[in-house]
């Protein structure tokens, strides 16, 4: 085996930074040779942009081009063609054919144009001479820490990243841009940051007084700020491509926002990069892991999956291990190893072979080809899963921002209770009506302690279409129980007398009885669906009223699911648990509203269809929010029973509570007491599924031939890292496991996974990476523009235990990242993209701080952290083409509406229209890069989108509540809000020229002011003057229309 | 915590790619990333060559070779129609009619929900009659198709090679199984640009029949790693066509364009002080946004559209989203310079009761297809259209209980005006309609690209988008255009 010896020349090379300076002067045609000793040459930097920008056109990798079947990028080739001879270049052809003044033999040909200057050919000379050595790549070296190199303005270095920077634009002889204003500075620093603008008072204060550690500050204050770890997940979420939704087929959601939460809060608490990645790709095999260790796992599950009836599941077993192989390749090693999977990088040394051993890392994720038990494809772990199923394995974990929101409504639910029931304390009927129904329900428990009545029932079997009634057998038994002993039917109608009063909930037990086995299910069955309905006949002979219901749940049952989600309750229908069938289960149905029995009524109740053996229905006066707790009578007894002056607050609240869930005495009260609880029962408890990796035992992985999952042959491989990289220790020869590889990915001598993610981390604050293809540090990728620079961040941010806020603060403190964005016209020939940095580079945002930053303008952003996705405004019909199942979209229509971009609902084959135009990508593959595109698209989203609109319209109810003197300052006040700057005088003056004829038409047209209100749930304000407001509105449209508004300058 | 047994050594790992660049298995050897560079700018670069805005008149351009056809109309019968009821007539596999499939045919063969089950023959379910002066065999399915008969040329040796909807589509667009590359629309536009300025370039429609009805998602249509402006417009059927293409209520026309007017001029006044192209292609795509909310309105009233016309199609609710109204629709937008137009209809996966429901599927898209190129012939632009009509695979020979499971290996799809040879039948499969046949004649999705590419005036190995460190084509490193079925 080989032996790894750090390259000793790297050594040298790196601390040959002058010379490294001298090369970037290439352009300044330096004559004479400096004295002195001279530093070794190195291929990359010294020999190859030389052979490359003159040479390889036609004596390179381009077959197609190639003259004379020689090519120079290879050094077996050029040899073997006689190219030169090593440390003689006065043998060598190559040196022969530069320095000959014979036109036709000189190189390069005089019609490429090219022309080599005399340092060059020294070079050439000198490095032949030297023993013509080649490099492997740059990327796979080890990176080491370069000096700081000198410079001449030692004034504008902040930090080593300016060093770098001036070095480079020094030896170009083009001086920085000078430093932004302090307003631009302070709004790209805050957008950079969190994604989020500056307040109007944060620019105020910091533009004050800028100077001394003020910006510092700032910086300091953005990164504790809640919000960096949002911004920082948007990136981070695109490579793992997560979303909220399966991909493939139906595109069914998955339970997964825990692992965003969890990325969020890993970015918020600066949790070292390696143990960020340790614990997603592996956090489920480290000893005793923590619940956020085994979410992070999720990482390994958020590939697309399939359902669809007819997939093969080996087919999509080889689907999801290639996409793991290429996500973990692009988001780690910045190497794209996609083609691996058929054949041998054409490039790069990434070999077939490297790709499966890579995804035998991953073979011993429990996972399943097609999530669902098809007769085709049994799958017998998924017996009875349907497409309404979640996707397993998962966890139940508790979300801070669901116990916060239960909290909240939990409150909301108290104040309700406090304010309702203050009538109830005053001298009034109410409370007259009150100590009445407090009388009636003592009488009531004196009678039924149990807070139930069981009426004798009157048994009808009947077929559901005519309603008549249809034979079949069952025995009514004293207690009230009904034994269903024949083949059922369609409905078994019940009717029975319920005691006069309030009637607040209906109860159904299904009980075992003998003539079942001591089962509760008549025939085998393990479960059932049992549905329940009833109307109240009154005694004078009326038609009969149907009651509703709003609420039901069981003691027992088995989970239903609605598209990945558990769903809530029985209301609609219990399916039984197939646990405990000797014993009770019993469902209570709450009423919506109580209603009122009067003597001789007759309550009717229908079971629909089922395998119930013996059913019991008992009716209750009194409601509760939980309906398991109806009845109450061992609560209520000791409460009615007391003075209700004597009364603890906790006895009050559960009087008053009951009270008005059996009587619904306060119907706008009791109508928003549902709301509310409905509302608190979606947090769940504060508890959410959230999919995990578990690993069982690992699949057999085999190179697949040209990528051909049906064939069988190929070389079974053991998990391995690429063969050209360092290796993994393994001195036991255990099979490597996703825990060795991810701490081989965080190792100090990987040479890819530092530099990739300083790149990606670079192209965040500076517009593009050091090395433009972020995705792409290999040989076809882009060569890094300061290739030391990126070499020392990347041994920083390791030295610093891999320190992601470290390392961005070191960015953004630099004056190479404070330089103007102010194009300069004499760099647009010499440095069109910017690679030199003698300015900043302006950004348009990414598509979720478009809208946080319209709704942060507006006030109407809600900035609560983490949480399920929310569902924003959505054009109808646009899920139209999803299925299994079909799917429907509801927007929020509560502050989950205004919620941040990055928890926007992930519809990977469908993604959310807006997003989907400002280029958000639909997270079906590894990302690093989002396109920027500027498309008439974008334009209509912000013009008609009804989020923009309704921004727009709350923008300007806000800057009309402001006192202002005048339209000019009025303006100027929507220019600080949603530019950060005020608004100039030849701008203001076509504002106000503008302002006036949109108050002229809607003066004129007062309706149309009065539409323009309703875009978007936020009310309108009370009293607006109506056509003032959507003349302003049209002015906030215009403005949170710029191209400066969704650009960081 | 250098704890790793490294095998490392640069120069080792130089000589091996050399040897390895000896041998003639990699093509290019470690210096290759500088030339890469200077041949193949960065992407940053390479794109910046393709404006975000304004007219865009494609990178084929001249064309490779004469222009037969200007634009494309695909109407893709999603879920995959049985080519045994339609355009590939089996009398042999009537005879085997309940009879087991033979095993030669099937072994070792991919299968979807047909797996681990017994295998038995199923035999068309109508009869089928030559059609024209062209004698074109179709099935009693598709009466009107019949009638143009010798407008159409039938291709029935198509094979595949995704065998489930998601990934066969994908294919189909796109020529390949992995995602994120560009669909054919994309290919076009970015190719050949589009004759309009006012409409998207290329534009999707969708409608769903009442059975075999299977998702399709928008990745069918997204331009992949093209730039994001030759994405497919996916028009709505409820609402406006467009996303966001409607005023906000409250704000008329006039009003909207006073605003539109107001962000121009401000973003011109930003545009003064900083050279930004970004500024005038945000200044354009206003304007041309506002053209959209002009032009798609105009191009969804259906309201001039006559009576006979309404009939011809069968459009009976213009703008219902119905295939019919679709149908008519892709004429109107091909009539406005749109390049590529994919309509999808949604009701062909005929797993069970294919009798009962492929005749319901069929007289859904038979009229209204039929009198689509019956429609542009009329008014002389059948001659550079071509219509292509087929789903994204076939259906076995072999029974799903009464139905027919997805299918591979064989499938027809027929063309029609563009430069293809009108009462032609193209390729054969085997007896039983199971396997094409390797005749020359067979074509596959690359060959289907390289030919409609060919008529629309591109050589297919020429159309090619640099990323990811090489050049991308439509065809893969496949694709022939078949000359047979060029008039």
């Amino acid at each position: 085996m080989l032996q790894f010896r750090p390259a000793p020349a790297l050594v040298g090379w790196l601390a040959d930074t002058g010379v490294f300076a001298l090369l970037l002067t290439t352009a300044l045609a330096v004559t004479e040779r400096p004295a002195g000793p001279q530093p070794r040459l190195r291929f990359n930097r010294d020999i190859r942009p030389i052979l490359s920008e003159n040479c390889f056109l036609c004596h390179g990798p381009d077959k197609n081009n190639r003259k004379a079947k020689l090519r120079l990028d290879v050094r077996e080739v050029a040899l073997e063609r006689k190219a030169f001879v090593p440390g003689h270049p006065e043998r060598s052809e190559l040196i022969r054919r530069i320095y000959t003044t014979n036109v036709d033999d000189v190189m390069p040909r005089p019609e490429s144009h090219r022309h080599l200057t005399a340092e060059q050919k020294q070079t050439l000379k000198d490095w032949i001479a030297a023993g013509a050595q080649y490099e492997p790549h740059w990327a796979y070296i080890q990176p080491t820490r370069p000096p700081i190199p000198p410079v001449k303005d030692r004034k504008w270095v902040r930090d080593p990243i300016d060093a770098f920077v001036l070095n480079r634009l020094e030896a170009r002889g083009i001086a920085p841009s000078p430093e932004a204003d302090p307003r631009t500075l302070l709004r790209r620093l805050s957008l950079d940051l969190t994604g989020l603008p500056p307040t109007v008072q944060e620019t105020e204060a910091f533009v004050r007084h800028p100077g001394g550690h003020a910006y510092e500050r700032e910086v300091d204050r953005l990164l504790r700020s809640p919000h960096f770890g949002e911004r920082m997940a948007v990136p981070w979420l695109d490579l793992v491509r997560f979303a909220d939704t399966v991909g493939y087929h139906g595109d069914q959601n998955i339970n997964v926002f825990p692992y965003r939460d969890y990325v969020i809060h890993a970015f918020n608490r600066n949790e070292p990069f390696s143990q960020f990645t340790v614990d997603q790709l592996a956090g489920d095999l480290l000893p005793h892991p923590t619940t956020e260790q085994v979410v992070a796992t999720g990482f390994n599950r958020l590939n697309m999956v399939t359902r669809e009836g007819g997939a093969q599941p080996k087919e999509y077993l080889a689907k999801y291990a290639a996409d793991r192989v290429r996500t973990v390749s692009t988001t780690w090693l910045g190497s794209t190893m996609a083609c691996c999977e058929c054949h041998d990088h054409k490039f790069d040394p990434f070999s077939t072979k490297d790709f499966y051993s890579l995804e035998a890392f991953f073979a011993d994720i429990k996972e399943w080809g097609v999530y669902q038990d098809y007769g085709y494809t049994p799958n017998p772990d998924l017996k009875g899963w349907s497409n309404d199923h979640p996707f397993p394995p998962e966890i139940v974990v508790d979300s801070p921002y669901l116990h916060h929101r239960r909290a909240r409504f939990q409150k909301q639910i108290d104040d309700l209770m406090l304010s309702a029931s203050a009538a109830l304390r005053g001298h009034g009927p109410q409370r007259d009506a009150f100590r009445s129904w407090s009388d009636s329900s003592a009488e009531f428990l004196r009678r039924w302690p149990s807070g139930w009545a069981t009426p004798a029932p009157i048994v009808t079997l009947q077929n559901k279409d005519t309603n008549k009634p249809v034979a079949g057998d069952f025995v009514v038994e004293a207690d009230g129980r009904v034994v269903l002993t024949g083949a059922g039917a369609d409905r078994t109608r019940l009717t029975l007398k319920p005691p006069t009063g309030w009637l607040a909930a209906i109860r159904l037990e299904l009980l075992p009885d003998a003539r079942h086995h001591n089962r509760i299910l008549r025939g085998k069955g393990q479960s059932t669906y049992v549905t329940l309905s009833a109307g109240l006949q009154p005694a004078d002979g009326a038609k009969e009223k149907p009651i509703g219901f709003y609420f039901a749940d069981a003691d027992q049952k088995d989970e239903r699911y609605s598209n990945g989600y558990a769903i809530l309750g029985v209301t609609d229908a219990w399916k039984t648990s197939r646990q405990n069938l000797d014993r009770p289960q019993t469902a209570v149905w709450l009423l919506d509203p109580p209603v009122r029995v009067k003597p001789g009524d007759v309550l009717a109740v229908a079971l629909g269809r089922s395998d119930a053996g013996c059913v019991r229905i008992s009716v209750s006066p009194f409601g509760a929010e939980h309906p398991l707790d109806c009845g109450g009578g061992k609560l209520l007894r000791p409460t009615l029973a007391k003075s209700p002056t004597l009364l603890s607050p906790g006895e009050r609240q559960r009087m008053d509570t009951t009270y008005l869930l059996s009587t619904a005495w306060n119907r706008d009260a009791f109508d928003r007491y549902k709301e509310l609880d409905a509302q608190e029962r979606e947090c769940r408890g504060g508890k959410s599924p959230t999919v995990v990796t578990v690993a069982w035992k690992p699949r057999v992985i085999r190179i697949l031939p040209r990528g051909n999952w049906q064939i069988n042959t190929g070389e079974i491989v053991p998990p391995a890292v690429p063969h050209f990289l360092p290796q993994i220790p393994d001195p036991d020869g255990h099979r490597l496991t996703r825990l060795d590889l991810a701490h081989w990915l965080v190792a100090r001598d990987n040479p890819l996974t530092a530099r990739t993610i300083m790149n990606r981390l670079w192209k965040e604050y500076f517009g593009a990476g050091i090395c433009a293809t972020v995705e792409d540090l290999g040989s076809q990728g882009d060569w890094p523009s300061h290739p030391e620079l990126l070499d020392w961040l990347a041994v920083e941010f390791m030295d610093s235990d891999w320190n992601i806020k470290h390392m961005v603060k070191l960015m953004v403190m630099s004056s190479t990242y404070r330089q103007s964005s102010n194009p300069r016209p004499e760099l647009r020939e010499i440095d069109p993209a910017n690679r030199l940095l003698a300015c900043q580079s302006p950004r348009r945002l990414e598509a979720e701080f478009v809208r946080d930053n319209a709704l942060f303008i507006a006030g109407l952003l809600n900035p609560a952290i983490g949480g399920p996705s929310v569902f924003p405004y959505q054009p109808a019909g646009y899920y139209a083409n999803l299925q299994f199942p079909d799917r429907d979209y509801s927007p929020d229509l509560d502050d989950q509406q205004y919620r941040r971009g990055v928890y926007i609902h992930w519809q990977r084959t469908f993604l959310q229209p807006m997003l989907a135009n400002f280029d958000a990508p639909s997270r079906e593959e590894c990302v690093a890069a989002r396109n920027v595109s500027n498309t008439p698209q974008q334009a209509l989203t912000l013009l008609n989108d009804p989020t923009f609109v309704e921004a727009s319209r709350v923008f300007a109810a806000r800057v009309l509540a402001a006192k202002c003197k005048s339209d000019a300052a009025r303006l100027n006040l929507v220019y600080e809000k949603a530019l950060d700057r005020p608004v100039q005088p030849k701008e203001r003056t076509s504002l106000e020229q503008f302002l006036t004829w949109q108050r002229e038409h809607y003066q004129a047209h007062p309706e149309e002011a009065k539409q323009l209100m309703h875009d978007g749930l936020a009310p309108e304000p009370k009293h607006a003057d109506e056509p003032e407001l959507a003349a302003w509105t049209q002015v906030c449209r215009v403005v949170l229309n710029l191209h400066e508004a969704i650009t960081r300058y | 915590m250098n704890d790793y047994k490294s095998c490392f050594d640069p120069e080792q790992f130089q000589t091996n790619v050399n040897r390895r660049t000896f041998l003639g298995r990699a093509a290019y050897g470690l210096g290759g990333l500088a030339l890469a560079w200077m041949l193949n700018p960065p992407k940053l670069l390479a794109n910046a060559t393709i404006p975000a805005s304004g007219p865009w008149r494609g990178v084929v351009n001249p064309t490779h070779f004469p222009v037969r056809a200007r634009r494309v109309i695909h109407l893709c019968m999603a879920g995959g129609p049985s080519h045994l009821e339609s355009f590939d007539h089996k009398p042999k596999l009537e005879a085997l009619n309940g009879k087991p499939f033979p095993d030669s045919f099937t072994k070792g063969q991919q299968l979807a929900q047909l797996q681990n089950t017994k295998l038995i023959a199923l035999g068309p379910f109508c009869q089928f009659r030559r059609w024209g002066k062209s004698g074109q065999e179709i099935s009693a399915l598709f009466p009107n198709i019949g009638g143009i008969a010798d407008d159409i040329c039938i291709v029935r040796s198509m094979h595949t090679e995704q065998i489930n909807h998601d990934p066969a589509h994908a294919f189909m667009n796109t020529g390949t199984r992995i995602k994120g590359r560009p669909s054919m629309g994309s290919w076009w536009l970015y190719g050949l640009g589009a004759d309009t300025q006012d409409l998207p370039g290329f534009v999707v429609l969708t409608s769903k029949g009442q059975s075999g009805v299977q998702p399709v998602s928008a990745r069918q249509w997204s331009s992949g790693f093209l730039p994001s402006r030759f994405d497919g417009i996916a028009f709505q059927s409820k609402g406006d066509a467009v996303h966001y293409v409607g005023n906000p209520a409250g704000v008329c026309q006039s009003t909207q364009r006073q605003v539109v007017e107001e962000i121009k001029r401000l973003n011109g006044m930003l545009a003064d002080e900083r050279i930004d192209p970004a500024i005038e292609t945000r200044i354009s795509q206003y304007e041309m946004a506002f053209r959209m909310q002009t032009s798609v309105p105009e191009l969804t009233d259906f309201a001039k559209e006559p009576q006979h016309i309404l009939d011809l199609y069968g459009v009976k609710h213009p703008g219902d989203g119905s295939f019919a109204s679709n149908c008519l629709m892709a004429r109107r937008l091909a009539e406005r310079g749109v390049r590529f137009i994919q309509l999808y209809h949604r009701a062909w996966d005929h797993h069970n009761d294919i009798d009962r429901d492929m005749p319901v599927a069929a007289k859904d898209v038979d009229q209204a297809s039929a009198a689509l190129i019956q429609d542009l012939k009329q008014r002389g632009m059948l001659d550079d259209t071509l219509v292509i009509w087929g789903g994204e695979f076939g259906r076995t020979p072999m029974g799903q209980g009464s139905g027919r499971d997805h299918h591979i290996l064989a499938f027809s799809v027929w063309m029609a005006g563009g430069g293809s040879k009108g009462g032609t039948t193209w390729g054969n499969t085997d007896e039983l309609g199971y396997h094409y046949l390797a005749d020359g004649q067979d074509m596959d999705v690359h060959d289907l690209h390289a030919t409609m590419l060919y008529l629309c005036g591109i050589d297919h190995t020429r159309l090619t988008f640099h990323t990811q460190g090489r050049d991308f084509r439509l065809t893969d490193v496949a694709g022939r255009v078949i000359h047979g079925i060029v008039a």
